[in-house]
């Protein structure tokens, strides 16, 4: 089982979190003027690194609010947690 | 009632303490401190149980968890537990153990009959072949194969135990009380480390509760007693015997399974519950596993009254049990000589010690000639005799690459065939979360390769399988667990 740092209430074990997936992935400010391809990608296409990978967790039985993690989906060693917002520390989305 | 294999003296049982209880509905008598298996032995009991398919006699093989055959059916009514190993059943007063998968009796099995059929039932052949005509399933095939296949039976009231779960966190938390074990508990309990010590076993010392080796001039379990003393001085050590590691997650957490109140029986007034479950998290995690040893492969290697050497061994040393009283020992290694002389000097007869390595030596080697126990090197048993139980072994030369035999068959007789054919290393736990393995072709086995993150493994589970080098490496993983965790000199 993980062991999370809830950026606000601190070290939790996984079972009180929730999954939200990739991270930083912005929704195009103007839709209509993507094509099918471009939608598709924003809509379904997702990384799937073997190595770091930038997520989202929510803290569903704490704080319930969203933060990032910085995961090795090869190890699952957490590399950094940061609020939503911030930058990603060492800059790579 | 006498315990007709029970040696004069030796073993950590309460010989003051005698305990009676039940096989298969004959009254037999142990002493506290015997496993279930140990008891049997002293009795002279081999025969334990029958196997899944041929129902072909199954006899009791390893002296702990590793024993595939020993399942039983221990006390009756909704109390009642199947299919636990008689090797890790501890003895109480009043125990009534059952063999599974036998009908009418152990001794006498209908379906041993297959037994004789055994080349017209190939390895895919099952049960469920018995399909047609379909009206035929239910009334017929149905409660049929039920009673001659599966193994213990559930019981069907509720279950009147009550049990605990519990959640601990800590600064390191060691898996195996053995030597390795022990002295990275102590070396990380000393720094004032938060420590979780668990092992399966009722009691601490791993390997040295079942041998007579020597630590400090002193025998090993008194170094271990002492160390265990000083752990139980530190506060912030928990110590728990009976309680197994079942599962290493990511991040340095550990399922345990705590046995509080099976040992002392459904009639014991203790109002503790019966089990324990704990779920651990640990900063750093040091496995000291041990390694298991593995039998060798020839026909007829299944008879009751076969045996690992080191079982053998703790059976002579830590219950005061001889599972035999004519001996042979079959090896591919030197630690089968121990068990050779442990026989000897307890006065059961060693036949014969037959190493497959054309030349063997060393130390133990040494030992065994000066006590003009006969050596056969470059020979190898080829096939063993008896119904119920062992009655000798036949055996003959190897070839000089090892892959054939020739010339005349020996036989000998015995009832004890001890064999050892080398040690694993048990790395269950380091796999758990994803950990990497290596073959190690110098004793032919799997080794963990990276350790996990915030894990270290010592002792005979990565292949240091001497006294010294565990005990060494127990202390250093201690101290580097400790130190990661926090707690530095």
């Amino acid at each position: 089982m993980l062991y999370i740092q809830c950026p606000w209430c601190g070290w939790r074990d996984e079972t009180e979190f929730g999954y939200g997936g990739e991270a930083h992935i912005e929704r195009p400010k103007d839709p209509d003027a993507l094509t099918d391809a471009e939608w598709a990608d924003y809509l379904f296409l997702r990384t799937n690194p073997r190595g770091l990978h930038h997520e989202r967790w929510v803290h569903t039985a704490g704080c319930r609010r969203w933060f990032n993690a910085i995961r090795d989906t090869e190890t699952y060693e957490f590399k950094a947690f940061y609020r939503m917002g911030e930058e990603p520390p060492g800059g790579e989305k | 009632m006498s315990q007709s294999h029970r040696l004069k003296s030796g073993g950590r049982v309460d010989r003051n303490q005698p305990l009676t209880f039940t096989f298969n509905g004959r009254t037999l008598q142990g002493y506290a401190g015997d496993t279930l298996a140990s008891a049997l032995l002293a009795n002279g009991v081999s025969l334990v149980g029958r196997s899944f398919k041929l129902h072909r006699p199954r006899g009791i093989v390893g002296a702990s968890a590793e024993d595939p055959n020993s399942l039983v059916q221990v006390g009756r009514g909704a109390a009642t537990i199947p299919n636990l190993r008689a090797t890790q059943t501890e003895l109480y007063e009043g125990m009534e153990a059952r063999s599974v998968n036998c009908w009418p009796s152990v001794k006498f099995d209908v379906s041993a009959v297959n037994g004789l059929f055994a080349s017209l039932l190939p390895a895919g052949f099952y049960y469920k072949t018995f399909k047609w005509p379909k009206s035929f399933w239910d009334r017929v095939y149905e409660p049929r194969i039920r009673k001659a296949a599966g193994f213990g039976k559930a019981p069907t009231g509720p279950d009147p135990d009550r049990y605990d779960k519990k959640n601990s966190h800590c600064d390191v938390i060691i898996v195996g009380g053995g030597p390795a074990g022990v002295a990275a508990a102590l070396e990380a309990g000393r720094r004032g480390a938060r420590v979780i010590l668990c092992d399966e076993q009722p009691g601490f010392g791993g390997s040295l509760r079942g041998s007579r080796e020597f630590l400090d001039g002193k025998p090993g379990m008194e170094w271990i007693d002492a160390a265990i003393a000083e752990l139980e001085g530190l506060p912030e050590v928990t110590l728990l015997p009976r309680t197994t590691a079942f599962g290493h997650y990511h991040h340095g957490f550990v399922s345990l399974l705590e046995r509080v109140t099976d040992h002392l029986g459904p009639t014991s007034p203790d109002a503790r519950p019966r089990q324990r479950q704990w779920r651990v998290r640990a900063r750093q995690v040091v496995l000291a596993t041990g390694a298991l040893e593995r039998p060798l492969v020839f026909c007829h290697n299944d008879r009751p009254g076969i045996m690992t050497a080191s079982a053998v061994s703790t059976y002579v040393n830590k219950y005061g049990v001889a599972p035999g009283r004519s001996a042979v020992v079959f090896t591919n290694n030197d630690s089968a000589y121990q068990t050779a002389l442990d026989l000897d000097d307890n006065g059961v007869r060693v036949e014969a010690v037959i190493d497959v390595r054309p030349e063997p030596e060393g130390v133990l080697v040494d030992r065994v000639r000066k006590e003009r126990i006969r050596i056969l090197a470059g020979h190898a048993v080829v096939d063993t005799e008896g119904g119920q139980h062992v009655r000798g072994v036949k055996v003959m030369q190897l070839n000089a690459r090892g892959d054939g035999v020739y010339g005349d068959v020996e036989r000998i007789d015995c009832d004890l065939l001890c064999s050892s054919g080398g040690w694993n290393p048990v790395i269950h736990l380091h796999s758990h979360p994803g950990g990497r393995m290596r073959y190690e072709e110098s004793f032919a086995a799997f080794v963990p390769d990276q350790p996990v993150p915030n894990t270290y493994n010592a002792g005979a589970c990565i292949g240091n399988f001497a006294l010294g080098g565990c005990l060494t490496e127990g202390f250093s993983a201690g101290a580097t667990a400790a130190a990661a965790a926090g707690f530095g000199t």
